[in-house]
């Protein structure tokens, strides 16, 4: 998925020579922004290039844990590219290259050494499509520890008394209620999982990301792909999870920014972040003009 | 085209006008099938046809229909149905009709009139022209009935008038002597009357429609239906024939009942039992020998399916190997794109270049002699390419949301593909070998040069290879002389059978009935992996779907 576009850069350009030094102004304002307790995410300076574009510029924000943060902004700003860069997703793409500091918990994980596999359980991700297996809905939930090595359910473990079935009962059964849809498929966690409706795909893949056990849940969209109805149980969990998980959300919809999250971090064309702060004052009394015209609707 | 008709969403009753044009296309269909049906000499050119001569009553046909679809075109342009035709019939239409008619202006021109090369080449060219312009600068309507009713009623003549007669023929002058070429009327008529049936039959379509986008739409579907019919017709005849054919001499001698069949032993850990079939199938149970009636081809089905399974065994594990190289870890560009040209080319390859190949260095190494494992590696070399194509397929056609859910998820890439890609990607390798077991299951060829010892082998002399597993305490440690010694298949046989006639030693009387009936059995051994195929493709794709 391509994040910048030509056209929206060269937009990006021309408003800069006029709200440009405001905006550097507003920057240094926000840089305090400072939130009661610990940072869990620290991103200092974050620049990405996908070759040419430059897809993310000197961002930083902190943020802070068990809150839900909402990224907003227009398409093609660069949300999705700071989220992805937030768990390494990034790295997948060949073509990206990502300068600056990102740490988990006062740890970088941009440095040599770095273990993916335990940083992507640490910061699990969410899809803007479902994207369940074509699997069980038990398999799903157990894929990321059976391939983690912390459940065993094999023909070996089962013959030499190793079997953790109990263990893997109990994690589907957690994970699922957790992600509020254990209701729904408790009596068919044999069928696949492709046999779901498309709401109770993504809320099995949020159940999948959590039987992981991360502490931080990325979700790029996660409802834009899905009827009002199952948009609604999606935000309910969200605010739900909060309680335990710190929730990092990028969404197009400035409604469920409003609803959902404690702090909004707005993005505007050319991969600048323009303004962060709590989500009442982000939607009431914006800093910056372009955020404001943003947030009201006559940008973007 | 607005106001010219009464334009409806809902078209009214049915008129005579669509009856009739309904009927025609339906007739246009039948002397279709009766033109191919004729080809394969089902219907005799020189017989009869319904109470009259078969060309006489094609003839009949034909110059009825041309005259209808004429008939179409002018109510139409007269406005006596309403339609909505556009303003020409098209330069694809055009096109077509001038190349159909100057054929017939060319042929008419030099051999009926004898006007030579130069007349025929005016000729043609002259009746194309007229043909062109007549479809292209009228109306539609009229552009693509007229030309199409004339073709058709023309042929009709023809018959009709007896211009070709059931023992017409024709042979060109201008080929030398040596190389003579006749055409009968048995083999042109029926293409004849294909050809002005098919269209005829898309000129009524589009009337039917009321010309326009709706007209072509008909047109065009009837064309399609037409040759999607008869593509499965002819596969369908080319099955029955060697079924027919093959029928007899396969079931010859069987018997039913208790303790009639061949003894097997069972053997297991010292232990072993001896079973008696139920069944006794001459043909597929015996091998050559003078001292039974029947021939049969048991070693060399033995032999068959012995080289099909070693071919799989040995190609799908490397290919699908170096497909997850190709497409999950090698980056795409340059080199996978000659990877990719090279596997294309090498699935391209004659067969008899792999056979030569294995012949070259595969027989030398393994014995001094042609054996089943050279004929098992040089057929598993010419499965591998097609095995590396659908694999790599279908391996890219799985969606890229698993791999990202899977790393994001920290799962390592080897263990994504292989509990992801891989079983997401298995029906469509399993596709690809299907294809590929059917090619290599039928080859020749290669088994000429690496694997063909005696074409007729006895029973007792069948390639017993799970038998003959020997294990030693030098290198290399299983040896099996079975695998190493030359043996015989289905096609080889046929080969031999067919074109060597080495059969009468053997004991086959009917040289011709034997060939016919190892096609049949041979038929009959692809399939049975086919179906093996489509089993196992089932089963991983109901690991997949939620059925």
């Amino acid at each position: 998925m391509s994040e910048t576009e030509p056209q929206a850069e060269s937009t990006a350009r021309s408003s800069e020579t006029t709200t440009g030094e405001t905006d550097e102004r507003i920057r240094e304002e926000w840089s305090d922004y400072s939130f009661e307790g610990e940072a869990k995410l620290a991103v200092e300076d974050l620049d990405v290039h996908y070759g040419d574009d430059h897809a993310l510029k000197g961002v930083s924000m902190d943020i802070p844990e068990e809150s839900v943060t909402a990224l907003i902004g227009p398409s093609g700003c660069g949300k999705s590219t700071y989220l992805r860069c937030l768990n390494r997703m990034n790295d997948r793409i060949k073509a990206a290259s990502i300068d600056g500091s990102v740490q988990l918990d006062g740890e970088e994980i941009y440095q040599d050494g770095v273990d993916l596999v335990e940083l992507r359980k640490e910061v699990g991700m969410v899809f803007q499509a479902p994207n369940p297996f074509p699997k069980s809905i038990r398999d799903n939930i157990t894929y990321g520890p059976r391939k983690h090595g912390d459940l065993d359910t094999g023909l070996l473990a089962r013959l030499t008394g190793r079997d953790d079935s109990d263990d893997a009962d109990a994690l589907v059964q957690r994970a699922l209620e957790q992600a509020a849809i254990w209701d729904e498929v408790e009596d068919r966690l044999d069928d696949n999982a492709m046999g779901l409706s498309g709401g109770q795909q993504q809320r099995l893949c949020i159940a999948r990301c959590l039987a992981v056990d991360p502490d931080v849940i990325l979700m790029d969209e996660p409802a834009s792909a899905l009827d009002p109805v199952a948009t609604s149980k999606i935000e309910d969990l969200i605010e739900e999870l909060a309680e335990d998980y710190t929730v990092v959300v990028v969404t197009h919809n400035m409604q469920q920014a409003a609803r959902i999250s404690d702090q909004t971090a707005v993005f505007l064309t050319g991969g600048e972040l323009v303004e962060y702060d709590d989500t009442e004052k982000i939607f009431e009394n914006p800093e910056s003009q372009r955020v404001e015209d943003y947030v009201t609707g006559k940008f973007g | 085209m607005a106001g010219a008709t009464d334009s409806s969403v809902v078209r009214g009753d049915t008129s005579t006008y669509e009856t009739v044009a309904a009927v025609t296309v339906g007739l246009a269909a039948v002397l279709f099938f009766l033109g191919l049906a004729a080809t394969v000499e089902l219907v005799s050119i020189t017989g009869t046809l319904a109470g009259l001569p078969t060309l006489t009553t094609l003839g009949l046909l034909l110059v009825c229909m041309g005259l209808a679809v004429a008939g179409f075109g002018l109510v139409s342009y007269r406005g006596i149905f309403p339609t909505d035709p556009r303003a020409s019939a098209g330069l694809v239409a055009a096109g077509l009709f001038a190349g159909l008619w100057g054929l017939i202006g060319a042929l008419v021109f030099t051999e009926t009139l004898g006007l030579g090369l130069l007349g025929g080449l005016g000729g043609g060219l002259g009746l194309g022209a007229v043909a062109f312009f007549a479809t292209a600068l009228p109306r539609e309507d009229v552009g693509s009935t007229l030309p199409a009713g004339a073709l058709a009623a023309f042929f009709g003549l023809v018959f009709l008038l007896g211009i070709v007669g059931p023992e017409w023929s024709w042979s060109p002058a201008n080929f030398p002597d040596s190389q003579s070429v006749t055409f009968f009327a048995r083999s042109v008529a029926p293409f004849a009357v294909m050809a002005s049936s098919l269209v005829v039959g898309w000129a009524a379509a589009k009337a039917y429609g009321g010309f326009g986008a709706r007209g072509r739409h008909l047109g065009a579907y009837l064309l399609v239906y037409l040759n999607a019919v008869a593509i499965i017709a002819i596969l369908v005849a080319l099955v029955a024939f060697v079924v027919f054919k093959g029928f007899g001499p396969v079931t010859e001698g069987i018997e039913v009942g208790l303790g009639v069949g061949p003894t097997t032993t069972i053997g297991l850990l010292g232990f072993s039992v001896d079973v008696v079939w139920p069944v006794f199938w001459p043909f597929l149970m015996n091998g050559a020998s003078l001292f039974t009636d029947i021939t049969g081809v048991f070693p060399a089905i033995v032999g068959t399916a012995w080289l099909v399974v070693g071919a799989v065994v040995l190609a799908v594990p490397l290919g699908v190997g170096a497909a997850i190289f190709l497409t999950e870890y090698a980056e795409q560009g340059r080199f996978t794109n000659v990877v990719e040209v090279a596997t294309n080319a090498l699935w391209s390859t004659p067969s008899i270049v792999f056979g030569l190949f294995g012949a070259a260095f595969l027989v030398p190494r393994f014995a001094p002699q042609k054996s089943l494992i050279a004929g098992m590696i040089t057929l598993g070399f010419m499965l591998l390419p097609l095995v590396v194509i659908t694999a790599r397929e279908a391996m890219i056609a799985v969606p890229d949301e698993y791999r990202d859910a899977s790393a994001a998820l920290g799962v390592s890439r080897w263990q994504t593909i292989r509990s992801v890609v891989l079983p997401a990607a298995m029906p469509g390798v399993v596709t690809g070998v299907i294809l590929g077991v059917g090619r290599i299951a039928g080859e020749t060829a290669p088994l000429l040069l690496t694997m063909g010892g005696g074409s007729f082998v006895e029973a007792g002399r069948r390639a017993k290879v799970l038998g003959n597993f020997q294990l030693s305490l030098s290198p290399p440690f299983v040896t099996n002389p079975e695998l190493t010694q030359a043996t015989t298949a289905l096609p080889y046989q046929l080969w031999q059978v067919v074109l060597t006639g080495t059969g009468q030693t053997a004991g086959v009387d009917d040289v011709t009935a034997f060939g016919w009936g190892t096609a049949l059995v041979l038929l009959g051994v692809v399939l049975a992996f086919y179906a093996v195929g489509i089993a196992t493709r089932q089963y991983f794709r109901s690991k997949l779907t939620y059925e």
